[in-house]
């Protein structure tokens, strides 16, 4: 169990960490211990003991010794565009910040690698490995202020997982600070390495809780070549599923297919001043990214599903300052959700075949127990992931509402543990939902979770409280 | 109205293939670029669409006819505003290494010879070469009233009249001009409000920015002639007036991006390092 320190013991604790580090690399200035002690949610108040910044793998090494010598939590802290509280610090824990530790590496363009700390920015990745004619392919709206270590940390999806999967198949090699101050290197460069285990594995998507990512050797890929972004307007989800069944066939490689409802756009709209650019008001709309080679293939085939009446109208981007412009329509949703109202979100994945099923389960059950609640649809519907935001009514206190919220993941739950789907496709469990990681795992596999996590943290120091309690409940 | 409205096509500048200068710094490389409408040509347009047309109706009040010069290529540029709602479209080939401003201006004075538009409406400039002259050489050349720099464009009477709001310095000038007349925008001629025809409601609200080409657009842009003259078919056999002698990159910036940790060591290094403060 994580100690809390306090008055002399902290003082004390601090100094040392001052001592190791160097003054201006630990803060306990009350707007940092804010800043960095949440991420993106806001159900809890932030209030970490303690902020470090490490500049360097052996700094980290230095400060997990220390907090495992006083048993102090650590809550490793990346980009703090996590949805699911992973990163927050509300009892008294020392946050592990990745700011200072954003080196990158020479690209070799002969391997397709790049080496980068965890504290690199993704954006920053894209752009250093773009001249070679490379990129890393995980990609999401929050890219300019998410870090890779969190990206690994998560298992990040985004918007191209359709093309490229999510973020584990593009890592190679890891360099991790374990609980007890060990640094592993683990697998390297190596596209191949078949000795036992794959501890990497483990790593990607522990969410901080099995060791402190400090580096990593990610894979990289081509740049895809023109891109055709195309937004399409239809009659409801099951209309976006037989365009997406369309979509499959048809003859490009698909890198999104994303969908959101008019609820969603409503929002922003209101927060961006933004109007549709099509003249047909739907209520599912469809952003389409895809890559052709054969000229004339995407505009014949939209001819096919415009006569087919598989959409009810469309546009296609000209260039890409309009493909741009229809991307930020997509990526803009979640921002504006949280600056138009109070969302509470959720992040589950179901497989294709349940979806539309599902979808008209999730729309009787909030008329019927939650009617008046705005339910804002969107996602990556290629790979099955839905984002459902249930925005607080106006005039409803934030408790009130947060206990419907509750009530209502709970109903939510059930119906995606009946169609055998997950209550965290990209956003990770975090503290949001850990209450209800049972909907996605059995207990045989919680245990050995548990055993897992004991084996590696044995103190129970590293994000503790996250996913899972160590002690079931 | 029958309104011209000439359009380029202009390297993509976001483009992930950055514009390059060739090894013998003699001209701009193209290989591997992007094209895009050149973004004021996009904004003439739609105000010539919005000028003619009922925009609650959709009831159209004239034709729009879009001009393009260049290799076969541009004839992708040309579907653009066609599928946005233009009428029919002129292709005149030409390499692009044989035009310039002038050459642009005797190629469109022999087209209005031909089609007689009450308008040509282009953009103030195009974003490559950024020389915002065409239109002035043409008015120049056909003895035409002209408005630069239109922010909005106003007719009451069918376009007998256009009254032009242009920004200057010190604010909005207004010119009345009588067709026929060369009218070049700038950008603000796509806010809202801009284009005022007397037809469209004025409860009528266009979105911020050019249209987007819908579905139905491009489809019909298919079946919309595009007619192919050549520099000879149009009499201009005058070469370019203007030569490139080099074309160099900016100096490559020195110093590096360097990351401080507080305000007071950025004050502190401005201070002493840069010495500006």
């Amino acid at each position: 169990m994580p100690k809390t320190l306090t008055g002399t013991e902290r003082e004390a604790f601090l100094a040392v960490l001052r001592a190791d580090l160097g003054a201006d690399a630990v803060s306990d200035d009350d707007d940092d211990l804010r800043t960095y002690g949440r991420d993106w949610t806001r159900v809890l108040e932030p209030a970490p003991m303690v902020v470090v910044f490490p500049r360097s793998t052996a700094d980290v090494v230095s400060v997990v010794r220390r907090c495992a010598a006083a048993g102090v939590a650590v809550v490793p802290s990346g980009g703090r565009t996590g949805l699911a509280g992973g990163a927050v610090a509300a009892s008294g824990e020392l946050v592990l910040s990745l700011d200072r530790m954003r080196g990158m590496g020479p690209v070799d363009p002969r391997a397709l690698t790049v080496e980068v700390q965890a504290g690199a920015v993704t954006a920053a990745v894209h752009a250093h490995v773009e001249p070679y004619g490379l990129t890393w392919p995980v990609d999401f709206a929050s890219k300019g202020s998410s870090h890779v270590g969190g990206n690994i940390a998560t298992n990040a999806g985004g918007v191209k997982v359709i093309r490229y999967g999510t973020t584990r198949p593009w890592v190679l090699g890891l360099e991790v600070v374990t609980a007890r101050g060990d640094v592993l290197h683990l697998n390297g460069a190596l596209e191949k390495n078949n000795t036992g285990f794959d501890l990497r594995q483990l790593f990607i998507g522990s969410e901080g809780t099995l060791g402190i990512i400090t580096a990593a050797t990610l894979k990289l890929t081509r740049l895809p070549g023109h891109l055709d972004v195309m937004l399409l307007a239809v009659s409801d989800l099951p209309a976006v599923l037989r365009l997406f069944e369309e979509a499959r066939r048809a003859p490009f490689s698909l890198s999104a297919f994303e969908f959101f409802t008019d609820l969603c756009f409503a929002r922003l709209g209101r927060h961006r001043g933004l109007s549709m650019p099509l003249s047909t008001h739907a209520s599912h709309y469809v952003l389409i990214e895809v890559e052709a080679t054969a000229p004339g293939a995407v505009e014949a085939w939209l001819g096919s599903m415009l006569e087919g009446e598989f959409v009810l109208d469309g546009t296609l981007a000209q260039h890409g300052t309009q493909a741009r412009a229809l991307w930020a329509l997509r990526e803009g949703i979640s921002e504006s959700l949280s600056a138009t109202g109070m969302p509470h979100k959720n992040d589950i994945a179901l497989p294709l075949a349940e979806l539309a099923a599902f979808c008209a389960d999730l729309e009787r059950v909030f008329l019927e127990r939650w009617p008046g609640f705005e339910v804002c649809l969107f996602g990556h519907i290629g790979d099955g992931n839905l984002h459902v935001n249930v925005m607080k009514p106006d005039g409803m206190s934030k408790e009130e509402f947060l206990a419907h919220a509750h009530a209502s993941d709970a109903a939510l739950f059930e119906l995606v543990r009946l169609r055998r789907g997950s209550i965290s496709a990209e956003h990770g469990v975090g503290l949001l939902k850990k209450d209800f990681l049972s909907y996605s795992r059995t207990p045989e596999e919680l245990q050995l979770l548990r055993a897992v996590k004991r084996a590696l943290d044995p103190q129970d120091l590293l994000n503790p409280g996250k996913i899972f309690d160590v002690e079931p409940a | 109205m029958k309104i011209l409205v000439p359009v380029k096509r202009v390297a993509d500048p976001d483009n992930a293939n950055k514009v390059k200068v060739s090894a013998d710094g003699a001209r701009v490389t193209s290989e591997g670029l992007e094209w895009k409408l050149n973004p004021f040509d996009e904004y003439a347009v739609e105000a010539a669409l919005r000028l003619n047309e009922n925009g609650a109706s959709g009831e159209k009040l004239g034709e729009v006819i879009i001009v393009s010069l260049g290799p076969d290529e541009v004839q992708t540029t040309i579907r653009q505003p066609l599928a946005m709602g233009a009428d029919r479209g002129i292709h005149v080939k030409a390499d692009d290494a044989e035009l310039d401003s002038t050459v642009v201006a005797k190629v469109l004075a022999a087209l209005v010879a031909q089609e007689k538009p009450d308008l040509v409406l282009m953009g103030k400039q195009a974003v490559d070469g950024d020389s915002n002259t065409a239109g002035q050489v043409l008015a120049e050349l056909l003895g035409w009233p002209m408005a630069t720099f239109a922010m909005a464009i106003e007719t009451a009477d069918g376009g007998k009249t256009l009254t032009i709001g242009r920004e200057v310095d010190t604010g909005v000038l207004t010119l009345k001009v009588t067709p026929p007349a060369v009218v070049t925008v700038d950008l603000r001629i796509v806010a809202p409000g801009s284009v005022r025809n007397g037809v469209t409601p004025d409860a009528h609200k266009y979105g911020e920015g050019a249209r987007y080409a819908s579905l139905k657009g491009i489809m019909a842009a298919k079946k919309k002639a595009i007619d192919v003259r050549t520099l000879a078919d149009l009499g201009v056999t005058d070469g370019a007036v203007v030569t490139y002698t080099k074309f160099e990159r900016p100096p490559a910036r020195t110093g590096s991006v360097r990351f401080v940790e507080s305000a007071q060591e950025l004050v502190q290094r401005l201070k002493t390092e840069a010495k500006v403060l």
